[in-house]
């Protein structure tokens, strides 16, 4: 074993203290800084509103609905979700023939809330243009409207139960986890590519349903 | 026979001369506001302007914490008290806003005065760098700061920022999911701006503007871009392995 003198032993047992205090304090602090990065959160299902509330739609007219996902912080957990009644029967909201299409209001550019208009969508921030299917016809956005997944409770009652990204191509509505605005889900090539570059990191669920068609115009 | 009474100025040199003596804080004083400095004019202002701007914001910063409540439900409400009802808020709160912005002009100007006299070269490159660092530190400073006022305009502004940054690849998603401490805007995004923008940020701010201000002393400030017209020189042929003579720059100071 090598020999060390006295001051080389003290100096690298400063050293080594020094590590081990610095680690001691900073590998905690580090965690407990990083936490919310990797920690997984569902998106807790929430109630809109009675079902007749939204069935008196005729043209396109999508009714707005707030929602609470956490009933103990109203100012930061509530949202607005866009009804739109189709006037079919079918309440299985993954159905071509699906009563409803409940959109986020969420524009897919930077996150700004959007309205309604007798086109479709439009957001104020920066001019997003969205049709009636919540495809993106114009301006900086980059995929089309997220949805709700949505069921019928105890016969009358609308709650939306899940959120899924979507991009509309092909004559296809498919779905995604939920990626943030500005975030594509689709691109040309292979299908890695966008999840490697923009990984879903808002909820976690299950397999996304697959694809359903558009609505005949 | 009564004592002679002692001259007050005795009484200080002495004081001095103690304090002095235990700490050198005289001597350090000395040499950091009393050194040589070149001919300088406004344009050597600007960064003790914001340094000066700095310690305003951290004043009026401090005192506007102490009634500011970072939650979603109250931090409006202790904005409006501030504002409306607690003495002198208004004006405190006035500063802080208009300060802020007057950092950030004061700056570019700052930087931009360094850019073009050029005092950004050797051996002032570190001088520079922190400097920089103190820009992108500024700059994240108004960032978390324009989200604590928490009405409609800061909210959506700090939602578009917030995925501006979620728009960079690979680690975009997650610096988002960090800043917001969570997926969505929640009730730890206010306190967490909060404690950015009120403890690590300008902590960090301070520890670079020392260093930057020790650079500063160190290598003295830098003169005026100017020069005289170059006289005449000799024609000399260069020697074969012996290197040009070359001069650094004008160190003036110390």
């Amino acid at each position: 074993m090598a020999e060390a003198t006295r001051g080389e032993f003290l100096s690298l047992t400063t050293i080594g203290l020094g590590a081990m205090i610095g680690g001691v304090i900073g590998v905690p602090a580090t965690a407990y800084l990083l936490a919310p990065v990797t920690k997984e959160t569902g998106f807790e299902p929430a109630f809109l509103g009675p079902v007749d509330k939204f069935t008196s739609e005729q043209k396109f007219d999508p009714t707005p609905a707030t929602y609470v996902e956490d009933a103990e912080n109203t100012a930061t957990s509530s949202g607005l979700a866009y009804v739109h009644y189709t006037g079919q029967k079918n309440t299985d909201w993954h159905a071509e023939d699906a009563m409803f299409v409940v959109f986020s209001n969420r524009c897919m550019h930077l996150g700004c809330p959007i309205a309604a208009t007798p086109g479709g969508f439009q957001c104020p921030c920066h001019g997003g243009v969205y049709d009636t299917n919540g495809e993106r016809t114009g301006g900086p956005p980059i995929r089309s409207l997220d949805r709700f997944q949505w069921e019928v409770r105890k016969g009358s009652e609308l709650w939306i139960t899940q959120r899924w990204s979507t991009d509309i191509y092909g004559g296809m509505v498919h779905y995604y986890p939920v990626k943030m605005p500005g975030q594509p889900t689709h691109t040309p090539g292979p299908g890695w590519i966008p999840d490697v570059l923009y990984p879903h990191v808002t909820y976690t669920h299950g397999p996304a349903p697959g694809p359903v068609p558009l609505p005949k115009a | 026979m009564p004592i002679p009474a002692p001259d007050p100025k005795q009484v200080a040199l002495q004081a001095e001369d103690w304090i002095e003596y235990r700490t050198g804080f005289a001597t350090l004083i000395r040499k950091f506001l009393f050194r040589k400095v070149p001919p300088t004019g406004w344009m050597h202002t600007l960064g003790s302007s914001l340094l000066t701007v700095f310690i305003l914001q951290a004043t009026t910063g401090m005192l506007l914490a102490m009634t500011y409540d970072p939650s979603p439900n109250g931090a409006y409400q202790s904005i409006r008290y501030i504002t409306d009802q607690q003495t002198l808020g208004w004006l405190l709160r006035g500063m802080h806003k208009w300060g802020a912005s007057m950092m950030v002009i004061l700056l570019f100007l700052h930087m931009g005065r360094v850019f073009f006299y050029g005092a950004y070269k050797y051996p002032r490159e570190l001088t520079w760098l922190t400097g920089s660092l103190i820009f992108i530190l500024t700059m994240m400073m108004g960032l978390t700061g324009y989200l604590l006022v928490w009405d409609e305009r800061a909210y959506w502004a700090s939602v578009v920022a917030v995925n501006i940054n979620g728009t960079a690849p690979v680690l975009g998603p997650f610096i988002s999911k960090f800043l917001l401490a969570g997926p969505v805007f929640g009730a730890q995004t206010i306190s967490r701006f909060y404690a950015l923008h009120m403890l690590l940020i300008p902590g960090a701010i301070g520890a670079l503007i020392f260093v930057h201000l020790w650079l500063v002393v160190k290598l003295g400030v830098t003169p005026w871009p100017s020069r005289p017209l170059p006289e005449p020189e000799p024609q000399l042929q260069p020697q074969a392995g012996v290197p040009p003579a070359r001069m650094p720059e004008t160190v003036a100071g110390e």
